[in-house]
């Protein structure tokens, strides 16, 4: 990528802060439509084969420490934070199921939760333009919607996606191969090049190798630099200069140590869940309704594991790559929303820390399961959360490198969550066993930052409107998971994408 | 496991002859002196500049397939030796198999210190071609503490003679000017450098300045009454040092078959990297722990996985990581940061349970299962920790744990874990082409798990 460069006088059209799923679509559209964009990224980029297939070499994560406390606390970190040209989507699992439309009328159809001020029609369009232009694979019929088409056939099922698939037949639950966001063929992708068919490694959340995975610096940052945009690494937004009407004249960053200044006529914040609100309360800005911070949502994302007679090496393949919604709407659970499952490869770190925190183990059963690694499959759920009161991002009184208070985030489950883990545990194990495997244990996690800068239509009780446009600062926009209403079932960063378009083009049909 | 291969590497104006006596002494080794381009049998292929060399020696390790190997470099030849060990460490295929160096009066990878009047009277020595025998003798007398003995001496002193001009030149002109000491960073293969007492200006002093920074596992030893020659002066006592390090280089070695996987174009060079960096710890300040800690720790190790038993070098591992601070991105709101937090935690477990590292298996169990219920603690006490903060610090303890021990390359070979193996540098990836239960491919070791 040859890219262009601003002078630190020209007054930028947008600057976008964050090059990850909320950001890098719509830096792509606003160049499209000939607009000057500057994209700030905190993190370094990467060339594809750079990625280190090792959990704990791997370096594109948000590694700066956040304090999580409540009853269920949250882990940060490889957990859900992406660091580098192309964000969260460097390690993403490329598990892509649409959001389901009840799921953003939930407050309407349940009298629970909250409902999405972007009518579900408008959003699925968008999700459709951005499968299209990144390429998903997936079944030729999708059990649960009729309509659905995938551009490239699903990836080989690996060993926990055939225990999966019968212990869900087994069982009468209906399953089939997940849509994933890779390309399972070769790809010529544009403005990149070519992205290399999916070759089974098992290691996405280190870091895609050959490109199959979508990420957003092999997908939209080529298109919107090819664009005329500017994308600069290592570039840690630490403040904003404002005018006398209380806009946002200038964003000022952090690079190699100096301090910089771009002057721009639009902000667009997308620095994830954490992170954007985490900028906004250390600056003290865009929070008149005191919701900055407000309704922060993990998923439930239970696992269940267990072992197996046959030799899994559940490393191999896809790591998700087998799919059931068929408890998006569990009759007798308790909830509002429902839950996804999916079946689980894990690299040995991430399972031995799964087993050693989630599920409480140590000594001679932790052991054995350990040994037995090559034995080892899992089944797992990504499942509705409701925003609450009590979880919430504040700041603590410890500072970072840049002098920013760090995020202090508490989570804990309520009503809701409980019913949806108690429901999964049931059901998984029992999918589980149906499968063949034994010394089944339940490991307890929740997982992806969501809520914490809402978008509604009332400026007291949310911080952005449905354009994404701040109540309180009129060049300022904010799009990434921060400003879900409600967490989806579905893994977000689909949607997260989806919404960067929406947002640029609600920009560019706006009278700013 | 079969004792490793011991690649010699010869000194300026010497060849692989220096090293008969030496490997007389190792000959349950497999020994391999070479002859260095430019000198001894290789006088004809001329000057090879430092960086050239470097790469002949790669080669040379490449092409004769060993399964593991240390390296033995003596002045010059220990240059060339830290230059490919620190391309080992950067993950270059086909290098893994070196276990250790061993560095004798060696050259820095920083330019060498030497006397300037003594480097142009050795530059013109071969000015007009070939050196004399005078002053071939001088070079050879002048780097022994005393005569050596006449077979000896005249070996050492034909081999300066049939050393190629332009070889010789280059060296001094520049090899042994070049810096490499940026590029070569710390390496953490364990080394040993030897340094004799009547050694000149690559004696212990030079050592300790210039060499031993570049080696985070290194050890001293100094050889009494040799100067630089010391495969000359003193075989047998260098003998005895090589032997020594090259089992203690062993005992960190990968399974034969999982080393040649690692070593494979399966594995991308920045994965090889962090593997090999991974056996040998970087060692980081211990200020912060006491022996007490280390034995605690490791007392925890056994319980949490019981195959490890009380492992002082795991123990050690975990507190180094934890002393280092890098973190994994968050911590538990509700503990100080994670130093305050062990130290605080290791001193609650101690206090609480009067001793936790004498008590008897059964006993430490019932301690951390009451810590995990949230019932063991010191409340109000800034250098304990609280029950809630001893069940959520304990939980830390145990992730810790494990993901130290299961990032370890060992623990992989032994449970049968390739997936580091999936993707090397070349321009498709290789990836698993088998993906389903009980379908391994060719190339796959097999598990050592049975199921239950």
């Amino acid at each position: 990528m040859t890219t262009r460069q601003h002078g630190a006088n020209d007054v930028v059209d947008a600057v976008v802060i964050g090059t990850g799923a909320g950001g890098a679509p719509l830096t792509a559209r606003l160049a499209q439509a000939g607009l000057s964009v500057v994209a700030l990224e905190a993190g370094r980029a990467f060339r594809p084969d750079e990625h280190v297939a090792d959990e704990v070499a791997a370096d594109i994560y948000w590694m700066e420490e956040r304090l999580s406390g409540g009853s269920t606390p949250t882990a940060f970190g490889s957990n859900n934070s992406g660091m580098g040209v192309g964000g969260s989507t460097l390690h993403w699992g490329a598990f892509c199921p649409r959001p389901d439309p009840r799921d953003l009328r939930l407050r309407t159809l349940t009298g629970e939760g909250a409902d999405w001020p972007i009518d579900s029609a408008e959003l699925t369009r968008y999700i459709a333009e951005v499968e299209a232009f990144t390429g998903v694979s997936g079944p030729a019929d999708y059990p649960w919607d009729a309509t659905r088409r995938y551009a490239y056939p699903p990836v080989a099922r690996n060993a926990a996606a055939d225990a999966m698939a019968r212990g869900c037949a087994a069982l009468g639950i209906t399953a089939t191969d997940a849509p994933a966001a890779l390309v399972s063929r070769d790809r010529d992708q544009p403005h990149w090049g070519q992205r290399q068919a999916c070759v089974n490694c098992g290691a996405c959340h280190q870091g895609c190798r050959n490109a199959a995975k979508t990420s957003m610096d092999t997908t939209y940052l080529p298109l919107a630099v090819a664009h005329g945009a500017e994308i600069r690494a290592g570039a840690r937004v630490v403040a904003f200069d404002y005018d006398g009407r209380g806009r946002i004249s200038a964003v000022v960053y952090s690079q190699n140590g100096q301090e910089h200044r771009q002057l721009c006529a639009a902000v667009f914040l997308c620095a994830g869940g954490v992170e954007t609100p985490r900028l906004l309360l250390n600056l003290g800005i865009a929070n008149s309704s005191g919701q900055v911070g407000r309704n922060f949502m993990a998923h439930v994302a239970t696992q269940i594991w267990g072992r197996f007679d046959a030799e899994m090496r559940m490393n191999r393949g896809y790591p998700s790559s087998l799919i059931s919604e068929d408890m998006m709407r569990p009759g007798d659970a308790g909830c509002a929303g429902g839950y996804l499952i999916q079946s689980l490869g894990v690299l040995p770190v991430n399972l031995a820390t799964g087993l050693a925190r989630g599920a409480g183990l140590w000594g001679e059963r932790l052991q054995t399961l350990l040994r037995g690694y090559n034995r080892m499959a899992g089944i797992g759920i990504n499942g509705e959360c409701l925003p609450h009161a009590d979880n919430r991002l504040t700041l603590a009184d410890e500072v970072d490198a840049f002098g920013h208070r760090k995020a202090r985030i508490d989570f804990s489950y309520h009503a809701n969550e409980q019913a949806i883990d108690r429901h999964a545990r049931r059901t998984l194990s029992d999918i589980w066993a149906a499968a063949g495997a034994q010394d089944i244990c339940a490991v307890d996690r929740s997982a992806h930052t969501i809520g914490t800068c809402r978008m509604g239509h009332d400026g007291d009780t949310a911080v952005v409107d449905s354009d994404g446009r701040s109540f309180d600062i009129a060049n300022l926009r904010i799009c990434d998971n921060s400003i879900f209403p409600s967490a989806l079932a579905a893994n977000p960063a689909l949607t997260i994408m989806a919404l960067s378009l929406r947002t640029a083009d609600r920009f560019l049909a706006s009278d700013d | 496991m079969t004792p490793p291969t011991l690649l010699f590497l010869h000194a300026l104006g010497a060849s692989a002859r220096e090293w008969r006596q030496v490997a007389d002494h190792l000959s349950d080794h497999d020994c391999v002196a070479l002859d260095l381009p430019g000198f001894g049998d290789a006088a004809d292929a001329g000057h090879a500049d430092v960086g050239t060399m470097t790469d002949w020696l790669a080669q040379e390790i490449r092409a004769r397939d060993l399964t593991a190997c240390v390296l033995v470099g003596h002045s010059m030849g220990g240059k060339i030796a830290t230059l490919v060990a620190a391309r080992a460490a950067a993950g270059e295929p086909g290098l893994a198999n070196i276990l250790g160096v061993v560095l004798v009066a060696a050259s820095p990878p920083s330019p060498e210190p030497m006397d300037e009047t003594r480097r142009a009277e050795m530059i013109a020595w071969f000015a007009d071609g070939q050196a004399s025998r005078d002053d071939a003798e001088t070079f050879v007398d002048a780097n022994s503490a005393e005569t050596l003995p006449e077979a000896l001496r005249d070996q050492a002193i034909d081999d300066v003679r049939r050393s190629n001009r332009a070889a010789w030149l280059g060296w001094l002109e520049r090899g042994s000017r070049e810096d490499g000491a940026a590029a070569v960073g710390q390496l953490a293969l364990p080394a040993l450098i030897i340094a004799g007492t009547e050694d000149g200006d690559l004696g212990e002093d030079a050592q300790r300045r210039l060499n031993l920074p570049h080696y985070a596992n290194a050890r001293m030893r100094v050889v009494q009454g040799a100067a630089h020659l010391i495969p000359y002066e003193q075989p047998r006592a260098l003998a005895a040092l090589i032997r020594e390090h090259a089992a203690l280089a062993t005992t960190a070695a990968l399974p034969e078959d999982f080393a040649r996987l690692l070593d494979s174009d399966r594995v991308s060079s920045g994965t090889r990297a962090a593997m090999l960096d991974r056996i040998y710890p970087m060692p980081v300040g211990t200020a912060l722990w006491d022996d007490a800690d280390h034995a605690t720790v490791a007392a925890l190790v056994a319980r949490i996985l019981p195959d490890c038993g009380a492992d002082r070098a795991l123990a050690g591992r975990i507190l180094a990581s934890v002393a280092q601070g890098v973190g994994d991105g968050w911590r538990f709101a509700e503990l100080p940061d994670d130093r305050a937090a062990w130290s605080r935690g290791l001193a609650t477990l101690d206090t609480a349970t009067g001793g936790f590292v004498a008590l008897a298996d059964p006993d430490q169990d019932g301690w951390l299962d009451r810590i995990a219920g949230g019932t063991v603690g010191i409340e109000e006490d800034a250098s304990r920790l609280s029950p809630v903060q001893m069940r959520l610090w304990f939980e830390d303890v145990r992730a810790e744990t494990v993901r130290i021990w299961m990032a370890q390359p060992a623990t992989m070979a032994a449970i049968g874990y390739d997936g580091f193996a999936v993707g090397g540098d070349g321009p498709r990836k290789q990836g698993y082409t088998r993906t389903g239960a009980d379908d391994p491919e060719a190339w796959q070791r097999p598990s050592q798990e049975r199921g239950a």
